[in-house]
């Protein structure tokens, strides 16, 4: 044990001995060691409990809440601690895959700067208290609390949890429950909504035979991208679809294309209009109403490659394909909802589905799901603006946060850290010391989603409706920690203990839960408790979601004439990438060191310039520039590449932390901070991609760290050998 | 010439040459690999499970822009257009590149005490007890997929907790020692222990490597080449790619099926399938 400072009980504990082996085993089996106060009983190792075999891991079936898209995944358990994570084969998400942010989660479950006991502001500063006096201060505090002056500030939440969650808010009356996420599909699921009739139809890329994107990275950040990978997989195999993507900067999905088009940032919309014209003119037969057949009219060939910066013969091409390969799939993603006209161009961009008969072959139905309650509560930019609102307003006496960070994602000039000085009591379930958190007045560690219950229903159902069943996968590192589900249930039990009495905990509320489903979902289960364990070793339940037909509902489409470009700014483009997501895993060091995809930066911020950009402003890769806005500037390094488009300059997206742990404090810069308040006009979303920058060099070199040191050229060595598509048909079969 | 140095140099040759008349070794297993470079779409998912799987250390800015950096498996990533193209058109070129375990592999002849040897599986070993340090063998690596430990990271990348999550399967390895890639043999170890518990052989995929098990794409085909009936077998054989060769006889030059840097005689045990690319602009 050198190195390690344990004491008999704790070694005892991490070797599996105590009741974490009852909570792994999930099943009330009797212990074989209690420790109680002062008393300890050993039982020796020859009577090991069930399943804890010294030297032998075993895999349990949780689910993965990295992202909302609910992988599910089996985490190996040796001597009492969770050491791997891999995808669950059963779930039809993510089919036995996981991503870097997947196998990271380990890394934010043993995180050397997780919140370990609660913390309460004492003379401006937050102290330490014990649990007893942290409850007493939440029950005195939210005792007299009027509803209509509260609000719940979450990340995506579903399953379970949301079901308690809604009952908290209605045993206080409350109905304001924001869920603040910068990079949700937000104002794509509005589009979807109208013209389809659901939020979240299922898209069949392995069905598609051309499929022609618009900013979606649907291998990187858009909406599951383990499960869309997964599916790419059977879409690039013999005969093998082709890919095209038209972006302002290249994402991990632009950098896989056959053929990457870049294009003058807000103008998409524009490009679709202008493809659709032309497969009109094509003799493309399409129902369209004449409204709208006379906007596509408008959008002759020349307007469009004038206003997008893309050739005519290459627009006339992309068309000529899609009127070529059938069916395909046409999709709309960060950079085209995230504008003033946001709706309008993604409306724009998914009406091509339309008029190429797409859907019902690569965009059907997801159907109803069955239990509604336990639907996603999704992701929108417009609650970070929302929120930000009541707290400038004085609408809120109290506030409760979890999973969500809005502190670091408000763009500057919404003045939140300010505001938030007008909510008398600021409470966050918090695992990290993030910006959020450490404005607070009250500080509640909670336990990782690696030692927690839960059930989570992702928005984006794949061919198979589940339910993500979460379980423990060890004990808790810190003892009291509560999951969401307990604390709401703590929170809940304050204010209706007669109603949750019932439950001890929230594992016995989720059991109950289960046992609680209709008979057809147990199979042929002799009892509950088979029926639990069963979920339980799977990680899911099954829901059948019976298929409809989508109504499709075409909107109006009507997109501003769009200005000439302005030679002395530059469109702000905040990238995600996989990896640091939207900030919420820079504190994960196995993120931090991994490269990005396209730059191989790694530890770092960067500012991507088109090598004819950087030519004007006169600066290399590693130069520090400055990028103002109106709202402000950020300092951020260049790296220079072929990459963006000259209009753009693209910020990635994730650094710039102020606080949230030593990995990812102070490293880089957010471009979220210099955003103009520019929203979509239909939906009020904040438009992440409606900013002009002033960009100059500051004349001073810094280092960005790039992976291979930069180099990209194969100085004629076959290391990567491309071949032409035909060749693969002709030889691995068509 | 001084006669050691003339006996040393036949020996080379011989070290060299001897694996085209039937090598030196009796092989149980041949652990290959398949990587299809149609799939990958360069995720990082393979280079994190290894991190995961193998306690490999994060070094941080300063030392990886040194060089320090510990990644058993990368992804490079090459743009390969003209230069007078104004945009990388045809996307990036990735290529998951980690220790190729080589037939004839460069760094184990000039390990001056016998660190790094051949298995009889066809793995380039490394005895971490035995390395002095000497890094001769990452000199004469053509992949360059060698990692020096150029300082003890236990506090600097396991602060406490964080070293719970280490895989108590293998070492954390000190200062002074050289490691790489090693086909996660320390699952190749739980498969052949419970294969020979049972009196079978090994089953072609009941284990794979970690960065197999994680690609989303299934990019990553990992098996014993001897197993004529294994995944890897039936690719290499359906791509006509040979062992030993320093250049492939293909009766279809079509297929794929590469290894790079074969040309040093250096026999990889990896496979790449060519990237494939749809001429659409």
């Amino acid at each position: 044990m050198s190195g390690y400072d344990l004491n008999r009980r704790d070694f005892l504990k991490m070797m599996g001995w105590s009741a974490a082996g009852v909570t792994l085993a999930g099943c009330d089996l009797p212990t074989t060691v209690t420790l109680e106060e002062g008393k300890e009983t050993v039982v020796s190792y020859l009577s090991p409990e069930e399943y804890v075999i010294p030297g032998v891991g075993v895999w349990y079936a949780s689910t993965c809440m990295q992202c909302s898209a609910y992988c599910g995944i089996h985490g190996r358990v040796r001597e009492g601690r969770a050491l791997k994570l891999e995808g669950n084969p059963d779930s039809p998400i993510n089919r036995g895959k996981l991503c870097q942010m997947g196998q990271s989660g380990v890394q934010g479950h043993y995180n050397p700067d997780r919140l370990t006991q609660p913390l309460a502001r004492q003379d401006g500063k937050l102290v330490p208290i014990t649990w007893d006096d942290a409850w007493k201060m939440l029950a005195d505090k939210t005792s007299n609390l009027s509803g209509d002056r509260f609000a719940w500030v979450t990340g995506t939440v579903s399953g379970h949890q949301a079901v308690l969650l809604a009952a908290h808010m209605e045993s206080l009356g409350a109905t304001q429950h924001f869920v603040p996420e910068v990079i949700a599909p937000s104002v794509a699921q509005a589009v979807l909504a109208d013209m389809f009739g659901e939020a979240m139809p299922r898209l069949a890329l392995d069905k598609a035979k051309l499929i022609v994107s618009f900013g979606a990275d649907f291998l990187g950040t858009w909406v599951s991208p383990t499960h869309f990978a997964t599916q790419y997989a059977q879409f690039r195999a013999a005969p093998r679809g082709i890919l095209v993507q038209i972006e302002p900067k290249m994402t991990l999905t632009g950098g896989n294309a056959d053929l990457w088009v870049a294009i003058r940032p807000g103008t998409e919309g524009a490009l679709a209009l202008g493809l659709a014209n032309l497969l009109l003119q094509d003799g493309v037969q399409a129902d369209l109403p004449e409204g709208l057949r006379n906007t596509i009219a408008g959008y002759d060939l020349n307007k469009v490659a004038g206003a997008t910066g893309i050739p005519a013969e290459r627009i006339t091409r992309i068309a000529a394909l899609l009127k070529q390969h059938a069916p395909s799939l046409v999709l709309a993603g960060a950079p085209v909802e995230g504008q003033a006209h946001g709706y309008e161009a993604t409306a724009a961009v998914l009406l091509l589905n339309v008029i190429l008969g797409n859907v019902g072959q690569t965009i059907v139905s997801n159907g109803e799901f069955p239990f509604p309650q336990l639907r996603a509560k999704t992701g929108k930019r417009r609650d970070l603006l929302a929120f930000a609102d009541a707290a400038k307003n004085k609408n809120l006496d109290a506030v409760f946060f979890h999973g969500a960070n809005p502190v670091y994602h408000a763009p500057a000039y919404l003045q939140l850290s300010e505001h938030l000085q007008n909510i008398p009591f600021k409470v966050a379930f918090a695992q990290f010391p993030d910006e959020t958190t450490l404005a607070c007045d009250l500080v509640l560690p909670v336990a990782s989603y690696i030692e927690d219950w839960g059930t989570h229903v992702a928005a984006y159902q794949p061919e198979q409706g589940v339910i993500s069943v979460q379980q423990p996968l060890m004990e808790k590192l810190y003892p009291g920690t509560p999951g969401l589900g307990d604390a709401l249930l703590t929170l809940l039990k304050a204010r209706e203990p007669q109603k949750y009495e019932a439950w001890p905990d929230y594992y016995s509320y989720l059991r109950n839960a289960v046992a609680a489903l209709p008979a057809e979902y147990k199979g042929d289960a002799a009892s509950d408790e088979e029926f639990w364990n069963h979920t339980l070793q799977k990680g899911l339940i099954k829901v059948d979601v019976p298929a409809k037909p989508l109504n499709v509902k075409l909107p109006e489409i009507t997109l501003p004439e769009i200005p000439a470009p302005d030679a002395a700014t530059l469109q702000l483009t905040p990238a995600a990438q996989l990896g640091l997501w939207d900030g919420r895993h820079a504190n994960l060091p196995w993120i931090q060191e991994a490269p990005d995809q396209i730059s191989k930066v790694v530890w770092d911020a960067w500012a991507e310039l088109h090598p004819s950009t950087a030519a004007k402003l006169g600066v290399k890769t590693g130069d520090l520039l400055e990028v103002a806005s109106e709202q402000g500037a950020i300092k951020v390094k260049v790296f220079v590449f072929k990459g963006v488009h000259p209009d753009a300059i693209a910020v990635s997206l994730g650094q710039g932390h102020e606080e949230y742990g030593r990995y990812a404090k102070g490293v880089g810069a957010n471009p979220l901070k210099i955003l103009n308040p520019v929203t979509d006009a239909k939906t009020g979303e904040l438009a992440l991609y409606g900013t002009r920058v002033k960009v100059s060099g500051l004349g001073e070199h810094d280092k960005l760290v790039l992976e291979g040191r930069g180099q990209s050229a194969q100085f004629g060595r076959k290391l990567v050998a491309t071949v032409p598509a035909e060749q693969f048909r002709n030889t691995e079969g068509a | 010439m001084s006669s050691s140095l003339q006996n040393l140099l036949n020996n080379w040759s011989q070290y060299r040459k001897g694996i085209e008349e039937g090598g030196h070794h009796k092989y149980e297993h041949r652990w290959a690999m398949v990587v299809d470079l149609n799939l990958c779409i360069g995720c990082n998912a393979c280079s994190t499970a290894c991190y995961a799987e193998n306690n490999l250390p994060v070094v941080g800015k300063e030392r990886y822009d040194r060089g320090h950096m510990m990644h058993w498996m990368r992804i490079e990533r090459y743009w390969d257009e003209s230069p007078d193209k104004e945009f990388h058109e045809q996307g990036a070129s990735f290529l998951p590149m980690m220790c190729q375990q080589c037939g004839a592999a460069p760094c184990e002849p000039v390990c001056p005490v016998v660190a790094t040897y051949h298995t009889p599986d066809g793995l380039n070993a490394q005895v971490y007890n035995r390395c002095i340090g000497s890094r001769y063998c990452s000199n004469n690596c053509p992949y360059k997929v060698r990692y020096f430990n150029f300082w003890s990271y236990y506090d600097a990348a396991w602060p406490e907790p964080l070293n719970m999550q280490l895989n108590p399967d293998l070492a954390v390895r000190d200062k002074g020692v050289m490691e790489k890639c090693t086909f996660c043999v320390q699952r190749i170890r739980v498969a052949k222990d419970q294969a020979k518990m049972e009196n079978r052989k090994v089953k072609d995929g009941e284990f794979t490597t970690a960065c197999a098990q994680a690609c989303p794409t299934n990019a990553i085909v990992f098996g014993d080449q001897l197993d004529a009936e294994s995944k890897v077998a039936q690719l290499w054989n359906k791509h006509q790619v040979q062992r030993v060769v320093t250049k492939q006889d293909k009766q279809n030059p079509d297929l794929r099926g590469y290894r790079i840097l074969e040309e040093l005689n250096v026999d990889p045990s990896v496979m790449y399938l060519e990237r494939v690319r749809e001429n659409v602009a």
